[in-house]
């Protein structure tokens, strides 16, 4: 270890060893990176998205109370229904004078049991197809969730729920033909639906399956917002992050941690999400086309080149900024770039900064590039050096 | 201005529900390849082939949608500049079938009238999967006037034939032109009428 990158450890651990953690300080050390040596990164993500208060007295009280809350949800939220189900699949009869699939009452268990399965399924093919480069969301965690995966339990899990709405939908769909009439739903032996991924066995659970609850929960609390595609990009830097720590005590936590995080951060970036304020102050047309106006006044020449060639903001910016960046680079290079953007006090300023640095530093580039070349380099931006963006965006932020 | 390298250029649309592996189809007819483990699509996503019909080189420029409702409002601009839209559903997905209609509404309200539709029941290569009968893709397209085509991403199957029948449908309309006047620089604003944008 080079004696800077102690040094620069000896700093964090100074701030953070602080009863009181002096949040201005620590804020300026992680603009500039934090290290990941000793889980520090984490703690200081869980700071910074005031997930942990400055009062370090107060950690261990609301760890416990939040660990204990979230696993409340999941009692609430996917245990609980779970075993109604299962209840109700068995004595159907009994229950169908009061309630049944076909019921069209608003308030019928059974038409939110639909409701919730289309929003599982949608989140269930996002979380699947997250970072498949990479190994580790298809690896098993060491933590899987006991109150979920005992041997013994007849409910149904999110695991079991999403394999019988994909089987459930072709037994819909064979009966408006009018071939077969209505089957069980709870028929046995379900046809491998899912065959292109792996399920890991019972008893075990990939990391994305951790992401699939923690974002079904979200969307359960949030029904306004629920599930929109791109949320799976942003918890997942944040749940890797945790799932990684090399505390072994936080690790544990990583699940209920990355929820209260993930909860905080989207509490300030949610408008980004929702299609009706697109066009209002807080949306993200609104936030593109402040990408485009710094632009014009850092570099009205690159400017008025993307304006001649009709490149609107909504062909890059538009995933640039919701997802936070998280699909344009390497995990890490993201994680990376992170540590700066929660770092700014005024949060998400930074970003449209380092948007605009993206384009300044590939202006020559796109000063020569027709239309074509043009879009290809910003959907797939060709600079993998973030500290060189991290840094053009400083100096765009001091040149005000 | 760029050298030009082609005659013609033709802008297409991807839409349909998510999952349907509109991008899969997308990416199978660009690269030539296939992969399962595409991440999803947010906003738009782009690409350029060029391929050469009735001695005409016609630079093809595809725009990837996300298929979520979340995004429509971020997607629909596209539709007005697209002169061919391909509208794609899963075969192993009742849903994606069902909402068909939804989508060829959209179509209606935000594309050009003369747009060229193509419908795809994408995914043909897992028939002991499918749920939706090649009929009833069959038959929606002929409600519609629509051409049909069930593809497979995974397996090659018809892809390359959609992408260049529906250009050579959008050629069929396309009056003919003097050569030179393509060279011609058209100043902005236009788009409307895609083929003759100044971009590219």
């Amino acid at each position: 270890m080079s004696s800077l990158h102690k040094s620069r450890i000896a700093e964090f651990q100074d701030v953070l060893g602080e009863p009181e953690i002096v949040l201005e300080k620590l804020r300026e050390l992680c603009f500039s990176g934090i290290p990941f040596d000793g889980g520090l990164r984490c703690l200081c993500w869980k700071i910074l998205l005031n997930y942990l208060p400055v009062e370090k007295v107060l950690w261990s009280t609301l760890l416990k109370k939040q660990r204990e809350l979230y696993s409340q949800f999941l009692k609430e939220m996917i245990i609980q229904p779970g075993i109604a189900k299962a209840n109700l699949g068995v004595s159907r009869e009994d229950v169908t004078l009061e309630d049944h699939p076909l019921n069209p009452n608003p308030d019928s268990r059974w038409n939110t049991y639909f409701k919730d399965n289309e929003v599982l399924l949608q989140i269930d093919k996002d979380v699947r197809r997250l970072y498949p480069d990479m190994a580790f969301f298809q690896r098993p965690t060491d933590y899987p969730c006991l109150l979920i995966l005992d041997p013994q339990n007849e409910f149904e899990t999110l695991r079991k729920r999403v394999e019988q709405t994909t089987l459930k939908s072709q037994t819909v769909a064979r009966n408006r033909s009018g071939v077969t009439n209505v089957s069980s739903p709870l028929k046995t032996s379900a046809p491998n639906s899912l065959s292109e991924y792996e399920v890991l066995p019972n008893g075990c659970e990939a990391h994305w399956e951790v992401v699939e609850r923690i974002l079904f929960i979200y969307a359960k609390l949030n029904p306004g917002i629920a599930y929109v595609q791109g949320m799976n990009e942003i918890v997942g830097p944040l749940y890797y992050t945790f799932a990684t720590d090399p505390n072994s005590d936080w690790k544990e936590h990583a699940e209920a941690d990355t929820f209260f995080c993930f909860t905080n951060l989207m509490a300030e970036i949610r408008d980004n999400f929702i299609k009706s304020l697109d066009d209002s102050q807080c949306g993200i047309t609104y936030k593109m086309e402040k990408v485009y106006s710094t632009l014009k006044e850092k570099d009205v020449e690159l400017y008025l080149k993307l304006q001649e060639q009709n490149i609107k903001p909504q062909f890059f910016a538009f995933r640039w900024l919701t997802l936070l960046l998280s699909q344009e680079f390497l995990l890490p290079d993201v994680i990376r770039i992170w540590d700066s953007l929660f770092a700014d006090d005024n949060r998400f300023e930074f970003l449209l900064l380092v948007c605009c640095a993206m384009l300044i530093l590939i202006r020559d580039q796109l000063l020569e590039g027709d239309f074509t070349l043009n879009m290809r380099m910003l959907q797939d931006y060709p600079i993998s050096d973030v500290l060189l963006i991290l840094k053009k965006a400083k100096e765009l932020q001091d040149s005000k | 201005m760029a050298k030009k390298t082609y005659d013609l250029l033709f802008k297409l649309l991807l839409i349909g529900d998510s999952g349907v592996g509109k991008t899969c189809v997308l990416f199978r007819f660009s690269d030539d390849a296939f992969n399962t483990t595409f991440i999803s699509t947010i906003g738009i996503d782009f690409k350029i082939k060029t391929v050469e019909l009735q001695g005409k080189k016609i630079k093809l420029q595809i725009w990837d949608t996300a298929g979520q409702e979340r995004f429509h409002t971020i997607t629909t601009s596209y539709y007005r500049g697209a002169m061919g839209i391909m509208l794609v559903y899963d075969i192993t997905n009742a849903k994606s079938f069902e909402n068909i209609s939804k989508w060829l509404r959209n179509i209606d309200e935000h594309a050009n009238e003369d747009v060229e539709r193509m419908l795809l029941g994408n995914k043909c290569d897992m028939e002991d999967k499918r749920v939706v009968a090649k009929a009833k893709g069959e038959q929606i397209a002929r409600e519609h006037g629509i051409r049909f085509f069930e593809t497979s991403a995974k397996a090659n199957i018809n892809i390359e034939k959609a992408f260049l029948t529906l250009a050579e449908d959008i050629l069929r309309k396309t009056p003919v032109k003097e050569p030179n006047s393509e060279n011609v620089d058209i100043s902005s604003g236009g788009g409307v009428t895609g083929w003759k944008s100044k971009c590219c």
